[in-house]
């Protein structure tokens, strides 16, 4: 669905996986121009990761590479060998910005580091995105989502104080990684206007995720206090309770009385003054637990949830891909986009992560096929002729 | 020296909390003048300022409104203007202020910035080129646009807890998929809203230096957060009963709980270690990860196991194997397993506490905790202060300063900038719509360490921490 903001912008995107190619789609849903580059053959790795369409495990219908790819043109290119170097030249001329995350001693070997690719051009911006960074002791250590997690500093604070700190299985590291790349890149551009020149953007996951720490940190370099993860016994709020037909986050917060509170879930003996303060609700904690979830078991999520909004309470509700699929509030800002794959065919997938008034916005592009826009790139736009192509197949360069 | 990137950027932060601030304060990080608008309303206040604290060594000071340690980390390098809003003098001022800048943050639910007359539309009569983040729980549409909304209620709602949550044991007393979602806790949703506003105004900037438009962003905390788990949700409409064509092979997965482990590899986990609540998290990609990994266990026999042949005989086999590998990590320090597990090229790190993070060698020597120096009244060493996950070889980004002192920018911003004669700054001063100091409030209460730990909100606590903290 791209927007026209970033119109005029072209991004080659060399990365793989989630973070570098969330960082493109995110330019690519602002109206950028994004090339996604990848190695011939195999292709990107997000397309052999599940799960697929239809549980087809099949290059095409990947849907982790189809959400991350939108809005996407794709084309083949092995940048290692010397004319599939020189083909890369040529698209960094005309870009502005590339975005890779390989490890930072395969890119040097790619020759994808900055030094190398500025001297080609020197206003392209180039962002890489490691899950360390490109210097200190980690930049080289193989990580995964759950040791960028870890070592980040913020695992240890998801899930029950009484078990293993717990990750949340759609890799969330890379994601966050990629919204902060996506920013950083675009500082950069801006950046340009005034200096002429690009720069490496240098992103490191595990501090994107750090600079989430705005308590934990203070906590100990303020008091000594370590955060733990939530406590088990029920200080009653803001945690996870069971209703009919799943769990509701109730909550305190907000402008309203504990009275509006205990009067919407229900129970007279909710209304005992002694949890009218956070103080009354921590001391009674195990007693207030059980009326709640006395109370609870009376309540659906939605209509629970749907009565506290309208009473300026703030009550969350756990939502699964199905409620959330078939949400009536998202459906009405127009969030989901129809697109339709030529493989792996038509569904809505979710839109931006953002709604932009007075914007027109186009339709979705699908995720490309591998190469899918070799002739368009290479041929109507850098010139190469049909039999340049085919030769370029055969050695296995595009 | 290299510039900074923002340095002619000016920002009205009319923001509060979390996500908003936190985006203002990369903003001034960046180069830009970030203009807190602050009040001297306590009742009103950033609530950063009045409850979050941590308070130093958790006590509150005579100036107890400046230190709190999360509000510092929020609003570094801000200059702050009180204002009242609900009077039409404050509300002129804003507008005044408007046009002097390029970008507002605000985070008021769409009602509150009706009411005040400070929606986009309005705003934008008086800087025609504005960019605006207003950051919502549920945005500005729609019929649940009104609700109120902060992130741990609102993480469940937009379903990260479907994919996420401990396993549970299943009939024959072997872990299957658990039905009880949790949480990534940390007030995960906001900082997806503050790294998502800082895409959203950056793209619109860029497009502003082109064109001279400006833009509204309607940012919904709640559709910001559903995107991340977008291939959660293709995974329902392709293979569950979604309105996806699909080949209508797939079984309508809705939910993935699997604890630590990993659809697709084992082992994969974390793991405990030597010391109080400590863990190491481990990932064996393929064979290469998983035959390194008995090797540097010591038992190579292990690769030969037939239960643990191949990743499906893993998975299949993982409460078992997960005892060997817990076994031998429970007899090293976390950081010791990362190290041995590296070296033989086997993806591992130690769970770190923010205890342990402010001394690790890898931020360490990236510097990302910055040093921030607070004048002597607000009585706060200096300490480090979270940075950014970014960083330019050509331009400059670092924190600034500290939290701007309530009312710290009055003066520059009245008189310089708005060019407000003195006898009106002294009758606003004289109804308390500027000051330096709350009118009504007090000091929050803390509730003693040894108590915090009793009901859970804090792990533990170092009464020497100070001999922890790196040297400053």
């Amino acid at each position: 669905m791209p927007a026209g903001l970033l119109n005029g912008i072209r991004v080659l995107d060399l990365g793989s996986g989630i973070s570098a190619p969330w960082c493109a789609k995110i330019l690519a849903d602002y109206g950028a121009d994004v090339i996604k580059v990848e190695p011939p053959g195999a292709g990107d790795c997000a397309r052999r990761m599940g799960p697929f369409a239809g549980d087809d495990p099949h290059p095409e219908k990947s849907l982790g590479f189809l959400y991350l790819n939108t809005n996407k043109r794709g084309v083949t290119l092995d940048p290692s060998s010397p004319t599939g170097r020189k083909l890369l030249e040529r698209l960094v001329a005309e870009a502005d910005v590339l975005v890779e995350n390989h490890p930072p001693a395969r890119s040097q070997e790619l020759g994808l580091n900055y030094q190398s690719l500025a001297e080609v051009n020197p206003k392209l911006v180039v962002t890489s995105v490691t899950p360390f960074g490109q210097t200190g002791p980690y930049r080289d250590y193989q990580a995964t989502d759950i040791v960028t997690y870890a070592l980040s500093g913020l695992m240890y604070h998801s899930g029950d104080s009484d078990k293993e700190p717990l990750r949340n299985v759609l890799d969330q590291s890379f994601y966050v990684a990629g919204a902060n790349a996506a920013a950083a890149t675009q500082v950069a551009l801006f950046a340009r206007l005034y200096s002429g020149e690009g720069q490496q953007v240098d992103v490191s996951a595990a501090e994107c995720l750090g600079a989430h720490m705005v308590q934990p940190l203070p906590y100990y370099n303020y008091m000594g206090a370590v955060k733990g993860r939530r406590p088990v016994r029920g200080a009653g709020f803001e945690e996870l309770m069971p209703a009919r037909d799943g769990y509701v986050a109730p909550s305190v917060q907000g402008s309203r009385p504990w009275s509006t509170v205990a009067a919407l879930i229900g129970g007279e003996e909710l209304q005992d003054e002694k949890f009218a303060t956070g103080a009354g609700r921590v001391a009674h904690g195990e007693e207030l637990k059980q009326l709640l979830i006395k109370g609870l078991a009376e309540w659906d999520r939605m209509p629970l949830f749907l009565a506290s909004g309208e009473q300026r309470l703030v009550f969350g509700m756990a939502q699964d891909a199905g409620d959330l699929a078939n949400c009536p509030h998202l459906e009405s800002r127009g969030f989901f986009v129809e697109v339709d794959h030529p493989v792996a065919g038509r569904a809505r997938y979710p839109g931006m992560a953002v709604r932009l008034p007075g914007e027109t916005i186009t339709a979705t592009r699908p995720a490309p096929l591998l190469g899918q826009h070799n002739a368009d790139v290479y041929g109507q736009e850098l010139g190469y002729s049909a039999a340049d192509l085919a030769t370029l197949r055969q050695h296995a360069i595009i | 020296m290299s510039a900074a990137p923002l340095k002619n950027i000016r920002v009205m932060d009319l923001s509060r909390v979390f996500a908003m601030p936190f985006a203002g304060a990369n903003l001034a990080d960046l180069g830009a003048e970030v203009i807190k608008i602050d009040t001297c309303q306590a009742q009103f206040m950033d609530t950063t300022r009045t409850i979050t604290g941590p308070f130093p060594d958790n006590r509150t000071g005579e100036l107890w409104w400046e230190q709190g340690g999360t509000f510092q980390n929020l609003n570094r390098g801000k200059r702050s203007l009180t204002l009242d809003l609900r009077s039409e003098q404050s509300q002129a001022i804003i507008k005044d202020l408007v046009r002097l800048c390029d970008v507002v943050l605000e985070n008021f639910t769409p009602r509150v910035m009706a009411r005040f007359g400070l929606d986009y539309e309005s705003l934008r009569a008086h800087k025609p080129d504005l960019i605006m983040v207003s950051n919502t729980g549920y945005g500005h549409s729609g019929p649940w646009s009104n609700f109120g909304a902060m992130a741990s209620a609102l993480e469940p709602t937009h379903g990260t807890g479907a994919f996420m949550g401990y396993m549970e044991e299943g009939p024959d007393g072997r872990l299957i998929e658990g039905q009880v979602p949790n949480k990534m806790g940390n007030s995960y949703s906001d900082f997806m809203a503050t790294w998502t506003a800082l895409g959203g105004l950056m793209a619109a900037l860029l497009r502003r230096a082109r064109t001279g438009q400006g833009q509204w962003i309607d940012l919904a905390m709640y559709q910001t957060g559903t995107t991340v788990i977008g291939q959660g949700l293709l995974d329902f409409a392709f293979n569950g009963s979604g309105t996806g064509s699909g080949t209508g092979k797939g079984t309508g997965r809705r939910t993935q709980r699997i604890g630590n482990r990993h659809p697709v590899w084992s082992p994969h986990g974390v793991y405990p270690c030597q010391g109080k609540d400590q863990w190491v998290a481990i990932a064996a990609r393929d064979q290469d990860d998983w035959r390194a990994l008995c090797l540097a266990m010591g038992q190579p026999e292990l690769a030969a196991d037939p239960r643990f042949n191949d990743p499906m005989d893993r998975r299949r086999h993982q409460e078992e194997l997960d005892a060997v590998i817990a076994a031998w990590t429970a007899q090293r320090t976390s950081y010791g397993v990362t190290a041995c597990l590296q070296d033989a090229g086997v993806p591992a790190g130690a769970v770190l506490n923010a205890k342990q993070a402010l001394t690790d060698p890898q931020y360490v020597s990236r510097g990302f905790f910055e040093t921030v120096h607070n004048p002597p009244e607000v009585e706060l060493r200096p300490k480090g202060y979270v940075g950014r996950g970014w960083k330019f070889s050509g331009s400059q980004a670092q924190v600034r300063g500290p939290a701007p002192q309530l009312g710290e920018g009055n003066e520059y911003v009245l008189g310089e900038l708005l060019g407000v004669d003195q006898g009106r700054i002294d009758a606003f001063a004289s109804d308390w719509t500027i000051g330096n100091t709350p009118e009504g409030g007090r000091a929050p209460a803390q509730v003693p360490l040894d108590e915090q730990v009793e009901i859970g909100s804090i792990a533990e606590y170092d009464a020497d921490y100070l001999d922890h903290l790196p040297s400053i």
